[in-house]
Formats: C-alpha cells, structure tokens, sequence
C-alpha cells in the first residue's frame, strides 16, 4: 500500500483586495497535482514560495479540504476519514510558533499525549525518552519561552513523535536553524527513516534535499514540474556547467545582456551585502568566461569559479529562479 | 469515555496555567467584580428591600461570566497567535472536548471572584452573608456552573471561523448580566427582553442561586429551577456541539485556522 496518493488535487483561496471597495480574487493554490509516495520513503517536495509545498502537506495533514480531487494517506480518505488519519501521522510546520510558551518542555509534550491519547502510564516514559532524543533533557522543566530556535524546533520534532507516527510530514523543518542545530536534526530525520517512518520533507535547502531524500518532486504553480532521484533530476543538467561571477554593483541591463547569449541556459543574481554572486548555468562550461566579462561590460569582477551543475541548478532550470 | 474526560482535565490543567499568568483575567476575576461589588453595595444599601446576599451573589456570578467570557472568547484567538490552534485540530481527541475541558479550566479559575464578592460583603461592609439553604445553595452552584459552562461554548465556534466575531465576544459581556438578571430582577428589563432570558442557562443559574441563598422558593420550586436549567444548558450543548463541527469544517474548507 502507498503511504500517500495525491489523484489531480485542485485547490484556490479567496482573497480580498481593496480597504473601502472590496474586490475577491481566486489564487490557485494547486493545480491538478497528483503524485504517489510509497510506504518507507523519505520524499523531498521542493518549489519556490507560492509553488503549493504547504497547501500540499496541509491537505494531507488534515487542516485543509482540497477544492476538488482525492487524497488518502495510508490509504484513508483525508476528508471523509480525517480521525483515523490523525492518529497515525505526524507533521512539524518550520518556525517557532505551535508551543505554549508558558508551560515547560515537558508540559508541552505531556499535554499533546494526552491529545494524541497515548495511555496513561506511557506517557511519563515516552516524554522523558523524547526529551533525550531531542537533547532537552536539561532543559525540560524550564519554560519554553526561554528556549532558543532550534529547542524550540526540537521540542516540536519530540512533539510529533509523541504517538510513532507511521508518516511524518516535515515542513521546512531546518528553516533558522544554526548548521549544527540542522545537522542534529537531519541525523534525527535520518535515523527515524531508517526505523522504517515514511518522511515528505519540504525544504528550500537543495543540499539537504540531495543529500536524505530517496525521491524529489518539484511543485511550481501548483503542478509536479519534475520526480524522480537526486541523481535523476541532476542528469537533467549533467549538459550544463555554471559559471560563478562575484561582481560589484552590476546594473540590471548587463544581466539582461547575459541572458540575451545565446549559449547561456539561466542567469540566477544573489545579492551578498555589497556583493552580487551572478550564477550563469551554459554549456560552454569554462569557454563561456571570456564572453560572459565581456558581456558585463565595465562592471567591476571579483572572483571567478566554473563548477559542475548541482541539484540546485536542476532545481533553478526547472522552476526557473531561486528564492 | 475515560480518555475523553483525560483530555477534557488536561486541556482545563493547561488553561487554569495560562489564564492565572493572565494580567488582563487576573483584572477580570479581581478588580471588575471588586468594582461591581462596592459600587452595588454603596448604591443599595440605604434601600429598605436591601438584601447584601443578594448582591454577593450577583457579584460573583458576573465575575465568573467576565473571566469565562474573555477568557473563552480569546481562547481560539489566543491558541491561533501561538500557532497551536491547527496542531490541536489535527490531533485525534475531539476539539469539542478540548475547548470544553478549556472552560472548565477558566471556570475553575473564575471562582476566585466567589470568593472576592464573598469579602467584600462580609468583611470589607461587614453584612452577615448567611445562606438560608447551603445544601441547594451548594447544588445550585454546581449547575450554574454546567449553565456558564454551556453558553460558554456556544460563542467558541463562530471564534475559529470568524477572527472578528472572536475579537468582538466581549460585548456580550454586559447583556448577559442584565438578561440574566445577576444585579436586578429581569422584570425591570423591556417586557419583550424575557423570553430571551428565559432562554438562557445563566438566568436560571441565577434564579437558583438567588432563591437558594434566600430560601424563599422551597425544594420543590428549586428543582424545577435547576430542571430548566439543565434542560436549556443541553440544548445548548447541543447546539454549540453541532456547530463546532460545522465550523471546524468549513474552517477547513476556508483555510482560516492558520490566520493569525
């Protein structure tokens, strides 16, 4: 049995524009997106901001109802069966919010397993055991509005595994986190894969995604633009090198320039402080040096480098810009 | 059955916490019933038919309705601010029996103001607060306790699905005193004012506590108070159940629970 099969789910919001004159709008969340996931899969979803990461993993989760289509996870319904659902998965939306800050560590946890209805004498252990899974054992009795980032992040991770969820839904589960913070939770992720949990993983973090997810799907505007393995989407640019540029106020018109040669694939700027990284995806791979200075024109260049494409780069020809 | 009543204590447990660390309840359960409670006392004291029972008691129950009434009306808006709102929706207990355990919470809490009006007329005014008949007294207090409890939960839902109507709850605030007759007999109120109040749990919870604390109704007349009573608190009940789930869907359908 699949763990999640998503069968051309549609879903829009309305929304409203204007303080005295009101106007409605219709924005297309997801559009006619279907997608299957089998059980034991760590699966990454990556898209830009607005691709539908979230409106996916919400309906999945239970909190949204899709505007048309099915979707069942582990095979039930999420509109007609939501109960039996919620009983066996677990999901972690990225950032601080979804704790009561007033109570502890440990009150937190106590409270959603009586939520989760975990039996009584269960729960004391299992609390204690998540703490030290997640390293807040020290930590546990104090309030949680004292907690940094990435305890709070933490806490949620022991939050959502309270019940051993047979699927857990992880939405940008890293976002904010220090590098070893992510890195302990990655460990954590991996380890509860191993143990046989389904994992969907959303993460604008490409090397995180390249490196723990056994599939990916790319979502843009609402549709599955590309699925397959890491090394599968990566071999839709093995065609391609990428020329890094770090230039000093370049104007919009030499980039546009750039993007006007006619061997170049995709021009992504990152604005670094003072300093704009142009990252140039061609097939010309270092050929392409000589005519992309030129092409810049007068503007000032710092270092120059020529890489192999990256997952990240298969990502940025799929969707088209980098957030 | 169990399992429920272990969620409903768990939910009342962490609403008791938040709600004692709350300045703005503290001052609803303290100060307002303080203020209500002097200024009636001042006001009728002089007056022939002056009954200082009477006014702690009306007292106390207002104070238990402002506390229940922000408390519970800012419970939904509250649970959406912190980001727990769609993590309680989503956990297998039932939300009905969560927010129901989150009145009982506030309602535990609120009977700090029993027994600050309880002072005030005792010892800061000195009135001998005798209760002619403590076993109905104590019975009456009880369901009017379930009769809070219940029109409580009626205003949750329209909280979840509508952010404004939520913010706005507190206006019902001084209706339900009045209607409910805790400071006065409702027959000083608009004629067509009474069966509106007739339809309320709160004013029979009033009636019985009233007429319990006088002893002027008997036991047959209090049972049939407290019937009313129980039979309005469950159509209530009933109501605010079938609109919990009505409303949690459609909040569903409408993507409101994570708006802030």
């Amino acid at each position: 049995m699949n763990a999640i099969e998503l069968r051309d789910i549609h879903r829009s919001f309305r929304t409203t524009t204007g303080t005295f004159r009101r106007h409605r709008k219709d924005v297309v969340a997801l559009d006619g997106l279907s997608l299957v996931v089998p059980q034991g899969e760590l699966f990454g979803l990556l898209g830009p901001n607005g691709a539908g990461k979230t409106t996916t993993i919400k309906i999945l989760t239970t909190l949204l109802i899709p505007t048309s289509g099915s979707a069942t996870v582990l095979g039930h319904d999420v509109v007609r069966e939501a109960k039996q659902i919620r009983k066996r998965i677990g999901f972690v939306f990225g950032g601080e919010r979804g704790l009561y800050y007033r109570l502890s560590g440990a009150d937190n946890l106590r409270y959603f397993a009586e939520l989760y209805e975990i039996a009584p004498r269960e729960i004391g252990p299992r609390v204690v055991e998540l703490l030290g899974l997640v390293g807040l054992t020290d930590r546990a009795d104090e309030r949680v509005e004292g907690y940094s980032r990435g305890m709070k992040q933490r806490l949620h991770l022991a939050r959502t595994l309270l019940h051993r969820p047979e699927v857990l839904f992880l939405d940008e589960p890293t976002i904010g986190l220090d590098p070893i913070g992510a890195r302990e939770l990655r460990k954590i992720v991996t380890d509860l894969h191993a143990s046989g949990t389904t994992i969907v993983l959303t993460t604008h973090y490409l090397f995180e995604a390249d490196a723990m997810c056994q599939r990916i799907g790319v979502i843009d505007h609402g549709h599955l633009v590309a699925l397959g393995t890491p090394t599968e989407l990566k071999a839709n640019v093995t065609d391609l090198g990428v020329v890094e540029l770090e230039v000093f106020g370049v104007e919009p018109a030499a980039i546009e320039r750039l993007r006007g040669l006619e061997f170049v694939d995709s021009v992504v700027v990152e604005q670094r402080e003072l300093r704009q990284l142009v990252r140039v995806q061609t097939r010309l791979a270092e050929q392409a040096v000589a005519p992309l200075l030129a092409a810049l024109g007068g503007a000032q260049v710092g270092r120059v480098a020529v890489r192999e494409a990256t997952l990240e780069d298969a990502y940025v020809r799929l969707v088209g810009r980098v957030e | 059955m169990i399992g429920a009543l272990r969620v409903a204590r768990a939910a009342a447990e962490l609403q008791f916490k938040e709600v004692a660390v709350s300045g703005f309840l503290l001052f609803g359960a303290l100060v307002q019933p303080f203020f209500i409670g002097v200024m009636t006392m001042f006001m009728l004291r002089h007056r022939p038919d002056f009954d200082p029972v009477y006014v702690v008691v009306g007292a106390a129950l207002s104070g238990v309705w402002s506390v229940l009434l922000f408390a519970g009306s800012s419970a939904i808006s509250h649970e959406r601010s912190l980001g727990t709102l769609e993590l309680v929706v989503a956990a297998p207990a039932s939300f009905v029996v969560v927010y129901g355990g989150k009145i009982a919470g506030t309602l535990a809490f609120s009977l700090v103001s029993v027994v600050l009006s309880y002072a005030i007329g005792a010892w800061m005014f000195g009135y001998p607060i005798t209760i002619a008949d403590p076993g109905s007294f104590a019975v009456s207090l009880v369901f009017a306790l379930v009769a809070l409890w219940a029109t409580g939960m009626l205003f949750a839902p329209l909280g979840i699905l509508w952010r404004t109507v939520g913010r706005f709850l507190g206006l019902m605030e001084y209706p339900i005193y009045s209607l409910s007759g805790f400071l006065f007999p409702i027959l000083l109120l608009p004629i067509w004012t009474l069966p509106v109040s007739y339809l309320l749990p709160p004013y029979w919870a009033a009636v019985a506590l009233h007429a319990s604390a006088r002893g002027d109704l008997g036991l047959a007349g209090l049972v049939r108070v407290w019937a009313v009573l129980l039979l309005t608190a469950a159509v209530l009940m009933l109501v605010s159940t079938r609109l919990f789930l009505a409303v949690l869907r459609q909040a569903r359908r409408a993507g409101s629970l994570a708006l802030s």
